[in-house]
């Protein structure tokens, strides 16, 4: 009855699924109806698509690899140890920051809607706290975790949803012919740009055992979370429109914000807004795992719980340091970290892998 | 080092009340010092703008109102909150909005936008203008010793559709329909002076008085009764309600319960959107009758029936004429084309602002009298001298 | 029977001969020691002493199986030496059922202290123990706690031997095995490990073993010291293994591949490993029809999501969230709160300390003054602090809902468990309001996820199965349906139960 940290292939993908969930309410329906207009709701049929073919790529690019490899250890192999070193402290520094964006985005979030006289201090550093409680155990843990909340979660946003669905008109989602893929594909890139967000999930891999999982592919999860896109994108252009869906930032929790359950509830918002944090809560552990695993194997160093607090203190500074106000927070959250996390995960890491590759490393 | 976080989140928690930064207790709100509002009024005052609030402080206790004036509706909202002796005033139960015709002219974006931005209030919280007089005289007005304004306004809203007076169009509709089209309608009321009838009640009655149409800076223009009824129609915002139909000897009172209007545009062969066509069908039901008429005369029911389209066909004219007139699509014809033949309406070499003031419509209005409630007139109520084949076989059986 | 003794064992000079000064020497200053001299075959000159310990054994089957025959000189009346009678009393010429040689101390001693009698042979440095134990036992009565209206009525007691006899009478098995185990230094407390060898995993059973043979206590008295010796995580206020009254539970659990203990003295039975769905379910599930079942089981569910977040959602909503609440109901607790002098955070945190308060009282004190105290308490607390205005009607309704969902938890230290995170949830929904609540619930869900029993994860099925068998935890299937074993238990003979 050792204390090894093993996890299934399944459990991998819903710690991902789970975690992929709270970017994905950062940039929609906003980000979407900004680009894809009308259309917009259509466009996680295209982002499902890019993401099929971006999994497919990087299945293709790690069939012959060992078990028990991780990306980092991939890069250590592939490019070898000096430029895998490299690629791992750049992924590290990333992701260290992304993290902090990460608590700075719930947190502003947060005060957008339920916490408007709040500061942000305070969730950040409960968050992190908490965050650093948990990375610092096992990936086991972490995944059991989000296997357990995660039906949860969905139950939620089912009901919620099908209590929003009654203000839906039909004249904010239409009309929308074939000539409107090009708004869908548009509207596709900030979508693809969360689901690509699996890439980082590639770091723990070392951790899934050698077992086969029960579905082979990881598409199924891939298609639950572009419905669920879909979902929230339909439902608040539906209810709200066009130019409320884009002027508004949390537009999706306005449309939770008019809510009302059978009179017994009004304004389920809160509800919403909390079951939102245990995701973002997931993502910031994995984060913090993520992080620590990368240092580890560039280290050596055995325990990868030693890294977790220096990387949740450095997250920290990032989440108060990297913008000043809310508009320059907006700023960050529309373009540079996209483009950057876009660059990661669709260029950097299938780009290693491919070299790993090519090199016949594995 | 889990001991370490543990007393660190323990220290978070037991530092609650100690800082201000550290702390979420700026949120907090004592439920006794609480004053729910359920009613908002903005009028237009000589330096700025005047809002009062509605509100009360418990189940058993009197509504009251308090007032403000101030230079935007943040600053007299923000003042009027937060109340002498600590009490609060939270604006998250808000029903209605109420607006007096000035300040609706000037400030109806800075509402919109300050229900917008505030995250206390809902945007499906109606919105109302004032017509003839004050928003807060209205509500003053209205509301009786124990029944609150916002019963009163809350009465209305849900009363109007179902009498085909009128809809109340929240917050939401309202900003996205300025937003998409430019324009919006809001429903207007106004405070007739009434005999009251019971102690409970407030001198005036909140009456409605038909649609106005806003711009986001100005008001275009007002609706009759019957151009509202029309505008209820097409938008499909309509329930139900009763009119008198006359026809022969008998005034009919029919039920109008089930409207489908259809709305299609009509393309020449270069793709010029030539004109709309405006196809109504309704279903009605009789509900009372004075006079002679027997409504088992198909001819007589198909009388009844054309009567009513022509009723119903003049509210449609009178406000698509009205929405010519105002050089304003506030019934979003351009949006329902664009749904029903998108393409076409891509393709279209016009600009709709540049045609639709001088696009004919069609109106078409196909209306069915389905039922009379159970009861068939025997010829001694309907003046016929024969009966009906069914008596004549009877008696004929009978005699037999 | 082959008994392991705890490495712990009493230290009594095991090694030392066995002579009747040495066993007085043991004993001195122990009232309920006896001893007396027996002449065997009635002859003077042949004696033999006998030792035993009163009220351990039965002074009749003493008399009658023991006394009587040695001292009939047709007997043993013939006998040339010690030897020959030591090896005619091993040969059954004493009618008791259990005779056992004994050369050194340490095991007379033991064998005196499990209602043995002795005769011991000074001479031959040997003495020979019969079994004789006092029938002053418990009957078997239907169970206090777990009790079901169709199912069977024996429910354990405190003596090992009448519990094994129930599970053998249930499990009619030759495979089952029952090992015996010592436990406590000073104690010398008898435990047994029960299993379906080839059937239950061989992992679960070693490592059952290893941790039965690693307790290390002076006495195993309470189940505490057993069942904080043999969980994985002791610090972890749920509970990580099985315990049962009922003696049909434990044999359901030892054929779905459980490892099951008893302990002589304790009127319970443990089963390892424990997970968090086995403490939702009761042995009436089984007596009742598949479908009330799962509705019940569903029922117990959501009383544990009512027990755990009803307080602190109301405190959030209340503190925080007033937006929540609807309008007329907003205006009724304004109404009420107006009176009352308290902050919602400390009427709660009052509410559930009375709660826990009449609860305590109500265990200590004797049943009929208790039945009084809680209806006193519960009218004290509930009508006439609402009246005198100290506490609002509302938080009473929601403190008594969260109070009676806890009730419904089958098992006693999973409610346990389940207050004590209530008042930390309420805590976080003082501190952080729905924020609090949320990341508080995520943390209990991680804490209750890093938990394992014996391998296996405690939110099992619900983590750690592939996604599968969900529905065995949250259903009871009907017994007609073809239905697998907990994968997770890892048992033998193949995967599909045969029922």
């Amino acid at each position: 009855m050792g204390k090894t940290d093993r996890i299934t292939e399944r459990q991998l993908r819903v710690l991902l699924f789970v975690s992929l969930l709270s970017p994905m309410i950062r940039i929609l329906p906003s980000a979407a109806v900004m680009l894809g207009g009308r259309a917009a709701w259509l466009s996680p049929i295209a982002a499902f698509a890019a993401g099929a073919a971006l999994l497919a790529l990087t299945r293709a690019l790690r069939k012959n690899a060992p078990e028990g490899l991780g990306l980092q250890d991939m890069a250590m192999l592939g490019l070898g140890p000096v430029a895998g070193r490299v690629f791992g402290v750049l992924s590290a520094l990333w992701l260290t920051y992304y993290g902090g964006f990460l608590a700075r985005s719930a947190a502003e979030r947060l005060l957008s809607t339920v916490y408007p006289n709040g500061n942000t201090p305070v969730f950040i550093v409960v968050m992190l706290l908490a965050a650093v409680l948990t990375a610092s155990g096992l990936t086991k843990t972490v995944s059991r975790t989000a296997e357990v909340l995660m039906p949860i979660l969905l139950g939620v946003i089912a009901v919620v949803l099908v209590f929003a669905a009654p203000d839906i008109s039909a004249e904010n989602l239409l009309p929308v012919t074939y000539r409107s893929w090009r708004d869908i594909l548009y509207g596709a890139a900030p979508i693809f740009n969360v689901t690509a967000g699996f890439g980082y999930f590639l770091f723990l891999r070392g951790h899934v055992t050698a077992e086969r999982a029960v579905r082979p592919t990881a598409f199924p999860w891939l298609a639950i979370l572009s419905l669920i896109a879909l979902a929230v994108t339909f439902f608040t252009l539906g209810t709200l429109g066009e130019s409320l869906s884009i002027t508004m930032e949390n537009a999706f929790f306005m449309v939770i914000r008019n809510i009302k359950v059978f009179g017994v509830i009004e304004r389920v918002e809160a509800v919403v807004v909390a079951i939102w944090i245990v995701t973002d809560f997931i993502f910031l552990t994995s984060i913090l795992m993520i992080v620590a695993e990368i240092w580890k194997t560039v280290t050596g160093v055995k325990r990868r719980s030693f890294f977790v607090p220096p990387t949740a203190i450095l997250s920290g500074a990032a989440a108060f340091l990297t913008a000043r106000d809310a508009f320059e927070f907006l700023r960050l959250s529309e373009f540079i970290v996209p483009a950057i996390s876009l660059a990661f995960t669709v260029v950097l890491i299938p780009a290693v892998m491919a070299v790993g590759k090519l090199r016949k490393k594995y | 080092m889990k001991r370490a976080v543990f007393l660190s989140l323990a220290v978070c928690l037991a530092l609650t009340g100690c800082s201000s930064g550290l702390t979420i207790f700026s949120n907090y709100r004592r439920l006794e010092m609480i004053e729910l509002v359920r009613t908002v009024t903005v009028d237009a005052a000589e330096d700025g703008v005047n809002v009062s609030i509605c509100g009360t402080a418990g189940e058993k206790q009197e509504a009251r109102m308090y007032q403000n004036t101030g230079p935007s509706i943040g600053v007299a909202m923000n003042e009027l909150t937060l109340m002498p002796l600590g009490r609060q005033a939270i604006l998250s139960h808000t029903e209605s909005m109420l607006i007096g015709e000035d300040a609706a002219k000037t400030r109806l974006d800075e509402v919109l936008d300050y229900v917008e931005r505030f995250s206390e209030m809902r945007l499906d919280t109606g919105l109302f203008i004032v017509r003839d007089g004050t928003a807060l005289d209205l509500v003053s007005g209205v509301a009786g010793k124990e029944t609150p304004a916002a019963d009163v306004v809350a009465g209305l809203a849900e009363n109007m559709p179902k009498v085909g007076e009128g809809y109340v169009f929240s917050c939401r509709e309202i900003a996205a329909s300025l937003s998409e089209n430019g324009c919006a309608l809001i429903q207007c009321v106004r405070g007739e002076k009434e005999e009251k009838l019971f102690e409970d009640r407030g001198d005036l009655n909140i009456k409605p008085a038909g649609f106005a149409v806003m711009l986001p800076d100005s008001t275009a223009g007002y609706l009759t009764e019957e151009e509202t009824l029309g505008a209820m129609l097409i938008l499909g915002k309509y329930e139900s309600h009763n009119l008198d139909v006359p026809v022969e000897d008998a005034v009919l009172t029919v039920s109008v319960d089930l409207v489908k209007p259809k709305i299609r545009p009509v393309f020449s062969d270069s793709g010029e959107l030539e004109r709309i066509r405006l196809e109504l069908e309704l279903q009605s039901n009789l509900v009372s009758m004075d006079g002679l008429a027997d409504l088992r005369d198909e001819k007589l029911r198909r009388k009844v029936e054309e009567k009513l389209s022509e009723l119903m066909g003049g509210a449609l004219e009178k406000v698509l004429e009205r929405e010519r007139t105002l050089g304003l699509d506030f019934l979003d014809l351009e949006g329902i084309c664009e749904r029903r033949e998108p393409i076409k309406m891509e393709d279209m070499p016009q600009r709709w602002e540049d045609i639709f003031t001088a696009l004919p419509v069609d109106v078409s209005v196909k209306s069915v009298l389905m039922r009379t409630y159970d009861i068939i007139d025997p010829p001694e109520i309907s003046g016929k001298e024969e009966g009906s084949p069914w008596e004549k076989l009877t008696e004929s059986l009978r005699g037999s | 029977m082959r008994r392991e003794t705890s490495r712990a064992a009493p230290q009594v000079g095991e090694n030392s001969p066995v002579t009747v000064a040495a066993v007085e020497k043991v004993f001195e200053n122990c009232y309920d020691f006896e001893s007396r001299e027996l002449l065997i075959g009635g002859a003077p000159g042949r004696t033999a002493r006998l030792c035993f310990i009163d009220g351990l054994v039965s002074g009749s089957d003493v008399a009658e199986q023991v006394i009587k025959p040695l001292t009939d000189p047709e007997r043993f009346g013939g006998c040339k030496g010690a030897g020959e009678v030591i090896a005619m009393l091993l040969g059954g010429s004493v009618y008791v059922y259990t005779a056992k040689s004994r050369t050194q101390l340490g095991d007379l001693a033991g064998d005196l202290l499990n209602g043995f009698c002795a005769l011991i042979f000074d001479a031959e440095r040997t003495a020979v123990t019969f079994e004789v134990k006092s029938q002053q036992r418990r009957s078997v009565e239907a169970p206090k706690e777990e009790k079901v209206v169709k199912g069977a009525k024996d429910a354990f007691v405190e003596t090992m031997k009448i519990n094994t006899t129930l599970v053998r009478r249930k499990l009619r098995n030759p495979h089952l095995k029952i090992k015996e185990y010592s436990l406590g230094t000073r104690a010398d407390t008898a435990a047994t490990l029960i299993y379906i060898e080839g059937f239950t995993n061989e992992g679960i059973v070693a490592e059952a073993e290893r941790r039965l043979s690693n307790i290390n206590v002076e006495g195993a008295l309470t189940s505490a010291a057993i069942e904080e010796n043999i969980v994985d995580n002791p610090r972890s206020p749920f509970p990580q293994v099985i315990t049962t009254e009922r003696s049909d539970k434990f044999c359901m659990n030892i054929l779905e591949g459980r490892v099951g203990m008893l302990v002589d003295g304790l009127p319970l039975g443990f089963l390892a490993p424990g997970t968090f769905s086995q403490f939702m379910k009761v042995p009436e599930d089984h007596s009742g029809h598949f479908i009330v079942a799962s509705c019940l089981t569903l029922l117990r569910y959501l009383a544990v999501a009512l027990t755990l977040l009803a307080p602190a959602f109301y405190v959030a909503v209340a503190m925080y969230h007033q937006e929540m609440i609807p309008t007329r109901l907003m205006q009724s607790m304004i109404e009420a709160k107006q009176q009352v002098p308290f902050p919602t955070a400390a009427e709660a945190i009052m509410m559930l300390l009375a709660f826990e308060l009449l609860q305590e009282a109500g265990i200590r004190l004797p049943s009929p003054i208790g039945e009084t105290v809680s209806i006193i308490g519960a009218l004290i607390v509930g009508q006439s602090a609402v009246e005198a205005s100290v506490v609002s009607p509302v938080v009473v309704v929601v403190i008594a809902l969260a109070g009676i969902a806890g009730y419904t938890m089958p098992n006693l230290d999973m409610g346990s468990a389940l207050r004590l995170c209530r008042f930390l949830l309420v805590l976080a929904a003082i501190a952080l309001g729905m924020f609090g609540v949320a990341l508080g619930c995520a943390l209990l869900v991680y804490h209750l996820s890093s938990l394992e029993s014996y391998g296996v994860p405690y939110m099992s099925p619900f983590a750690g199965s592939e996604g599968r068998h969900v529905s065995r935890a949250l259903f009871r299937h009907s017994m007609t349906d073809k239905k697998d074993r907990e994968p997770e238990l890892k048992t033998g003979g193949g995967g599909e139960a045969k029922l």
